[in-house]
């Protein structure tokens, strides 16, 4: 039975979301860290709260589903979700990992103060808003095209006036939907240069190992199986789009039976959905770790023969 | 001066196969020795045709070709008509392969793209079915090839029955040319339904540790099937199949043609053409098919390829498709081609995108995925002699020396499923050629091949136009909404309308009214097989589990 795991990155963050989190576990990443996570709407203003604890959320069900020895053959994340992708691979250690997440968000959080976010076009192909975005960037009103999430969504990166601009123009041209997201920087654009060379430098002595599955990279969408490739990703995935559609059209090419969407949310999930009926597919936000064991376990037979 | 030697294939072939000899038992090796004996027959830059098409896998070949190790065996130059699993292209990944020609990618074409992007495969070509299968027998001669059997005797002859498909084009390429022809079999059995493949052709047989791939990929659920797509069915069947005497012809893939189908027992009976058209087809075993061979629509039947699911129902109706005395049909790819190519009046597909021109192609960015049967039966065959009330109808009637033409038909909504217009200034593919540093733009079908277009709005008749503008303002007429059909100028359409080069549904004497789910002769899988007598056994994923 072949399974892609897929880790969604912020934005389904909620409070509670961590009660069913393994507190020897939280504990462990709040030393790690010296951040205490309150797990609250107040705390998830914070980005370092957020990714934390998104991150914790992932690697805690991912112990718990390899401790009833269930293993991905094909990784995905989203943005922060690399890291929980990487994980799952055996590429980083635990206390790593934390420690690497714990750094990225404290990083983020002061690399914009203001003035700079993110946005999402619904409607237009990536090569259409590319051609709006080429007429609206300059210098000083720096907007790029970043996010791929599927073939007519997609997003931008930049200062808040040019992205406005940007969706304006969109929204002329016939996209569906427009909207400004609330994420304070614009993150997977050339913008966060100064935050990935910083990370660079601090993943460079984690001592990384080969991944034991696919790992299907943010930066261009490709299956990699060398630690290198990945090394990349994790450190310098916010200075390129997440080429999330590229990376799911190889996924299924791989022809995964089953895809398990950890929490939280289910965004994913109904994107393939909208993809394909080949799919078994189980999502960690309504489901506990044992009922998704039950049904794995049911589907092996099915699939093995 | 040393004479040549004349036979340095064959001694070359002998010498591989007597290096095997500790692997094999007469023609047979043991499953767990797969690898062994790819890495002891295969050498390093051989042309090797792994068969792999879009229905039929060689897939625990594939799978072994994996594990061997690439110290042995690299750099293979593969040639295959599909590529269809992801271990086509893992052998890439690991060195065992780096080069491939191919004809369709369609499963594979993400990664495809990504490889030819960052040189992990050189494509030879894209081709058509027929030119890759004609290039095996001139330029592209193989060394090895890995192909798939149903069953096998204790001498090695081979049964591949429904899905022979072309796998004896494939094992005659390399058998008379000194190549080695490796089977993989579902079954080792004493006596064989019938020998489709005689054993003298096949050098090793590999008992495999599961039957073979088969995928189930011409099967459309009815209900799935629009209001739309009906309405155009039913302006292709009055505006085309009744005006041109359609007789013999071949459907692609589709909800759109399989709607035509469904609809021949009842819109087509009402309009008296039972007898008159669709009476010969070249055409995979399609279950929607079945009310109309039932309701003594069809003549004949013959197939590129089988249909999981249609067995029974194909060996009670001999007279209809091609059956061996076993009782089971024999499909053949090669051959199929040739006849939906030559012999036939029509060939009806459907595509991604259309250009202002009337090209077409399923190439787009980020997908590189070839074609199937659309580029050889979708391409006027300027070589035909022979004459039918159809081809004749197209004959240009001002030049003394004018033959007849191939009717090639598109069918598309003006808008595909993602939202996106179909029809477009510029292909995509314009820019994949750039991309992938192909030689030619990947065009699936030409716009001078392409007779006539239906979409929702209405049909335009390409053949009779006279120039390049006119052709395009036939197709602005009919494009609906799109950028393209945006341009279209009334005045103009009520002339091209005049002039007969555009119908709408009111000038075909179809009423959108009518085009209702209840026209359709199957609404459900159960009403086929209902058709069917109950020999029709849809496959799983197309049972309802009420």
């Amino acid at each position: 039975m072949k399974c892609l795991w897929l880790f969604p990155g912020q934005g389904g963050q909620h409070s509670g979301m961590l009660e069913e989190v393994d507190s020897d576990l939280k504990k462990q990443v709040e030393s790690w860290t010296n951040v205490k996570l309150l797990d609250s709407e107040e705390g998830y203003q914070d980005s370092q709260q957020i990714q934390l604890s998104i991150l914790l959320l992932q690697v805690d069900q991912i112990d718990k589903l390899k401790c009833k020895g269930w293993k991905p053959d094909l990784v995905a994340g989203h943005s922060l979700g690399v890291f929980g992708a990487a994980y799952a691979a055996d590429v980083i250690d635990k206390e790593d990992v934390f420690k690497l997440v714990s750094l990225r968000a404290k990083l983020m959080q002061n690399s914009y103060p203001s003035g700079y976010g993110m946005g999402v076009v619904v409607g237009l192909s990536r090569s259409e808003v590319a051609d709006i975005v080429a007429k609206v960037h300059s210098k000083d009103e720096p907007v790029y095209l970043s996010n791929q999430n599927s073939e007519l969504q997609n997003t931008l990166s930049g200062k808040i006036s040019a992205i406005k601009e940007s969706l304006q123009l969109a929204k002329e041209n016939g996209a569906s939907k427009v909207q400004l997201l609330r994420v304070p920087n614009p993150s997977h654009s050339p913008l966060m240069q100064k935050v990935a060379a910083r990370l660079e430098k601090e993943v460079g002595p984690i001592a990384l190992h080969q991944p034991q599955c696919i790992y299907l990279a943010n930066n261009n969408g490709h299956p990699v199986k060398d630690v290198n490739d990945i090394s990349y990703d994790l450190a310098n995935n916010l200075i390129h789009p997440v080429f999330w559609e590229t990376m799911i059209n190889v996924a299924l090419e791989y022809q995964p039976q089953v895809s398990i969407e950890f929490a939280p949310g289910t965004a994913f999930s109904k994107l393939l959905k909208a993809k394909t009926d080949q799919l078994s597919i189980i999502t960690l936000q309504n489901m506990s770790v044992d009922d998704a064991d039950y049904l794995l376990n049911k589907w092996k037979g099915k699939y093995n023969d | 001066m040393t004479e040549r030697n004349w036979h340095s294939h064959r001694d070359a072939k002998n010498a591989r196969l007597s290096s095997a000899l500790s692997l094999l038992d007469g023609k047979f090796a043991k499953t767990k020795d797969v690898v062994k004996v790819l890495e002891t027959l295969i050498k390093p830059g051989d042309k090797v045709v792994l068969e792999g098409d879009n229905q039929k896998q060689a897939s625990f070949l594939s799978a072994a070709l994996t594990k061997v190790d690439p110290e042995k065996v690299h750099d293979l130059h593969m040639i295959m008509s599909s590529i269809s699993r992801p271990e086509h292209l893992d052998i890439f990944d690991l060195g065992v392969a780096s080069k491939m020609d191919f004809s369709f990618a369609g499963p594979q074409s993400t990664r495809v793209s990504q490889m030819i992007a960052d040189g992990t495969m050189k494509v030879g070509d894209i081709h058509t079915y027929l030119e890759l299968f004609g290039r095996l027998f001139i330029d592209l001669i193989p060394n090895v090839v890995l192909v798939a059997a149903d069953k096998v005797d204790r001498e090695g002859n081979l049964y591949t029955g429904f899905n022979t498909e072309e796998t004896p084009t494939i094992v005659e390429a390399a058998a008379f040319h000194d190549g080695i022809v490796i089977v993989q079999a579902n079954e080792v059995v004493d006596k064989l339904p019938r020998i489709d493949i005689p054993s003298g052709w096949v050098d090793v047989v590999i008992p495999a540790d599961k039957p073979y791939q088969l995928e189930p990929l011409f099967t459309r659920d009815p209900q799935a099937i629009t209001e739309l797509q009906i309405l155009m069915g039913m302006m292709a069947i009055r505006g085309i199949y009744e005006k041109h005497h359609v007789q013999t012809l071949n459907h692609g893939v589709g909800f759109n043609t399989s709607a035509i189908e469904l609809l021949l027992p009842t819109y087509g009976e009402q309009l008296g053409l039972k007898g008159k058209i669709c009476r010969n087809w070249e055409l995979n075993p399609t279950p929607t098919l079945i009310p109309a061979i039932e309701s003594g629509w069809v003549d004949s039947i013959h197939s590129f390829g089988g249909e999981v699911g249609m067995e029974k129902y194909i060996a009670a109706r001999p007279d209809i498709f091609f059956v061996g005395k076993d009782g089971t049909m024999r499909s053949n790819r090669a051959l199929g081609q040739v006849a939906g190519q030559y012999a036939c009046d029509m060939f009806v597909g459907s595509t991604l995108q259309i250009d202002q021109w009337g090209n077409s192609s399923t190439v787009t960015h980020g997908r590189l995925s070839g074609f199937g049967g659309a580029p050889n039966m979708g391409s006027n065959p300027t070589g035909r002699r022979h004459s039918t009330p159809a081809w004749q109808s197209l004959k240009p009637d001002d030049d003394p020396l004018a033959k007849g033409q191939k009717l090639v038909v598109q069918m598309v909504q003006t808008f595909g499923s993602n939202k996106k217009p179909v029809f477009v200034d510029h292909l995509d593919a314009e820019e994949v050629r750039k991309e992938a540093k192909l030689a030619n733009v990947p065009i699936m079908i030409y716009s001078e091949d392409t007779t006539h277009i239906v979409t929702e709005e209405g049909i335009a008749y390409l053949y009779k136009t006279d120039s390049m503008e006119e052709r395009k303002a036939a197709i602005e007429a009919i494009a609906g909404v799109t950028p393209v059909g945006l341009r279209s100028d009334p005045k103009e359409v009520k002339k091209l309308r005049e002039k007969g080069i555009v119908a709408l549904p009111e000038d075909l004497g179809v009423r959108r009214q009518n085009a209702k789910r209840s026209l359709l002769a199957a609404q459900t899988m159960d009403d086929i097989v209902e058709w069917s007598h109950g020999l029709y056994n849809p496959p799983a994923k197309f049972r309802s589990w009420s």
